[in-house]
């Protein structure tokens, strides 16, 4: 398990490396100050311009690309992201004010998409090729060709402006009202993105549970004379959904990304928002480090993902 | 397991029948290609096809059903519903929205097969060859692609808008970029297997170079997934295109697209009162991506009986 571990570190350590490299490159290509996001821009607008050199020479501007890679990459290991062009406010300031929103509306999102989605993928696969099973792969085909944002439009004509039934938008803070009060908020964003969302993992666990219903352990437990509902549900579905699980652990850090659009339909105060919002206003800083801060959660979950598949299956280990 | 006697399945009857004719000597030899012949008994492909078919030959032959400039203004009729003049009403600033929509099928088919072309291109054959020769190259595009998909797509992708701005070119030119690691890591995945056949090693044998070898010998029998993914990546890459321009940031904004077209529908005055200025494209975005999608599932399970569930 160790090795295996260490294996795995030493292809992620690189990777984060590299793209950080990247990133810092593309820093660098945009246009504007470099000081500019690395100060807090009020202090900034009062030096004078010898000043502002002398800052330059101290924050080690001048020195070559490698160089100034290394102090920035130092400064982001200790959680310096730099300041928002915009707002002068410090980008991790802003990452972490905007997570627990996003997190909130994954999480339900995810929950929802996981339970269903393999609930029917199970349906699916135990009825298969017959009428119930043949709609459902259609439904679901629908499901992914329909954009999301025009779900979200749909979603919001129907229950917002005709029925009045949910809010069109927005979330309020938890601090200031209970949580029976936010839930008509939360409502229609998570269900429009659990939807969207259920479709891929029903496909996954269709094909998941049709495969483990191949099994020899299946037919070894057809023939001790178990009834079919204990056959399909404890020995078929409970093998076939250590893979889902996988699936899903591995969704979630996408979901910091994978929600944008809904995020922005909604008006949800969540990461996506804010960087639609710093691409739209041209606020590179903040751009960048919030794709930084995506890929790295993306990248440290896959990998805790791989050790826990290891640990169930020990035959990965061997690959 | 006594069921299996008493149910026949369809496919069952289905074979039953098949025997019968056989025995019959009915069974005509066809000439036809069978990968052909099957799509065409997958009724969900076929009928994704002839959707597929009416929207594009729409959206190629627009000047001739359309009576309107899709980018015309014409401020004496401004947000009108529905009638016989506009079929589809019309936009904020007079714009016939059928027109649009016609017209804006150019540019988001465009957009979404160009991508997926040139990502297959990209990935294919670059995998053709890192495949073939394995080593370094293979090891360094192998390590590249995965820093690509690491990034969740729709980020990488706004990412590379706010790099490199926004125009179509550039749009499509971004789809490639984040297109081309999956078809590569597939097409390598293909060759791997591929390059160990008896006929790599007797052409290899013959002393032809790699490049004959790959392109010419080998990549023909990799093709059948790549087609499948082209189709998918279509699908996919409208989808993007129609977010991306629904939120302002896709292909700019005085182009007609079907992403565009919805960018008014962020307004809720017009989600609300008129609803001609964005439900009749989203239907047809949605109806368009399904056909594409119906048609890749039809192709995947032609080509490659192994998916077939």
């Amino acid at each position: 398990m160790l090795s295996y571990t260490i294996r795995r570190l030493m292809i992620l350590v690189p990777m984060l490396i590299i793209i950080s490299f990247f990133i810092y490159g593309g820093l660098e290509l945009m246009p504007g100050d470099a000081v500019s996001y690395m100060i807090n821009p009020e202090a900034a607008a009062e030096l004078s311009p010898e000043k502002l050199d002398a800052l330059r020479d101290s924050l080690g501007l001048n020195d070559p690309f490698i160089v100034r890679y290394a102090i920035w990459f130092k400064g982001v290991l200790k959680g310096d992201f730099g300041y928002s062009l915009s707002s002068g406010v410090p980008i991790r300031d802003i990452v972490f004010d905007r997570l627990p929103a996003t997190l909130e509306l994954s999480f339900i999102a995810l929950i929802l998409s996981s339970l269903f989605g393999s609930l029917l993928g199970f349906l699916s696969a135990i009825r298969k090729g017959s009428i119930a099973d043949h709609s459902l792969t259609v439904i679901g085909m629908i499901g992914v060709s329909i954009p999301q944002f025009f779900f979200g439009l749909v979603a919001i004509l129907i229950f917002a402006l005709k029925l009045h039934w949910l809010p069109v938008g927005g979330r309020l803070m938890p601090e200031y009202v209970t949580y029976w009060d936010r839930f008509p908020h939360l409502v229609m964003p998570s269900l429009v993105l659990a939807a969207t969302m259920t479709a891929g993992v029903m496909r996954y666990s269709r094909s998941s549970m049709l495969d483990s219903l191949n099994k020899d352990y299946i037919k070894t437990a057809r023939s001790k004379g178990l009834p079919e509902w204990r056959v399909n549900l404890v020995h078929g579905f409970r093998v076939a959904l250590t893979p889902v699980v996988v699936l899903v652990g591995f969704r979630l850090p996408t979901l910091i990304g994978g929600a944008v659009v809904i995020e922005q339909i909604f008006q949800w105060p969540g990461i996506g928002n804010e960087f639609i919002t710093a691409v739209r206003g041209q606020n590179f800083p903040l751009v960048m480090m919030i794709a930084l801060f995506s890929v790295t959660a993306v990248l440290i979950a896959s990998f805790l993902v791989d050790l826990l598949t290891a640990v169930l299956d020990p035959r990965v280990k061997l690959s | 397991m006594n069921d299996i006697k008493k149910k026949k399945t369809r496919l069952d009857r289905s074979f039953d029948k098949i025997r019968a004719r056989e025995e019959a000597g009915l069974l005509k030899q066809s000439k036809m290609n069978r990968q052909l012949r099957k799509i065409l008994n997958n009724r969900l492909a076929v009928g994704g096809f002839v959707i597929f078919s009416l929207i594009l030959l729409a959206s190629i032959f627009a000047p001739l059903i359309c009576q309107y400039d899709p980018l015309a203004i014409d401020l004496k009729a401004v947000l009108q519903a529905p009638s016989a003049d506009h079929i589809l009403g019309t936009d904020r600033v007079g714009r016939d929205v059928f027109a649009r929509i016609v017209y804006g099928g150019r540019i988001s088919i465009l957009v979404g097969l160009g991508s997926a072309l040139g990502a297959a291109l990209v990935g294919v054959s670059l995998g053709c060859y890192a495949g073939y020769k394995g080593g370094l190259i293979d090891g360094l595009f192998l390590r590249l692609s995965e820093i690509f998909m690491a990034f969740p797509q729709i980020i990488l992708v706004l990412l590379l808008v706010s790099i490199l701005g926004q125009s179509l070119i550039n749009l499509i030119v971004i789809f490639i970029i984040t297109g081309w690691g999956p078809m590569y890591r597939m097409t390598r995945a293909r060759m791997l297997s591929l390059r160990e056949e008896e006929y790599v090693q007797a052409l290899k044998a013959f002393g032809l170079g790699t490049a004959t070898i790959t392109y010419k010998h080998i990549l023909p029998n990799a093709l059948g997934p790549v087609m499948v993914n082209i189709t998918l990546s279509t699908a996919m890459f409208i989808l993007q295109e129609a977010a991306l321009s629904f939120l302002g940031l896709g292909v700019p904004l005085n182009i007609a697209t079907w992403g565009n077209i919805l960018n008014a529908a962020q307004e809720l005055r017009i989600l609300q009162e008129s609803w001609w200025m964005w439900l009749p494209v989203g239907i047809v975005i949605s109806l368009f991506v399904l056909s594409v999608n119906f048609i890749g599932d039809g192709l995947r399970d032609s080509t490659d009986p192994s998916q077939q569930g």
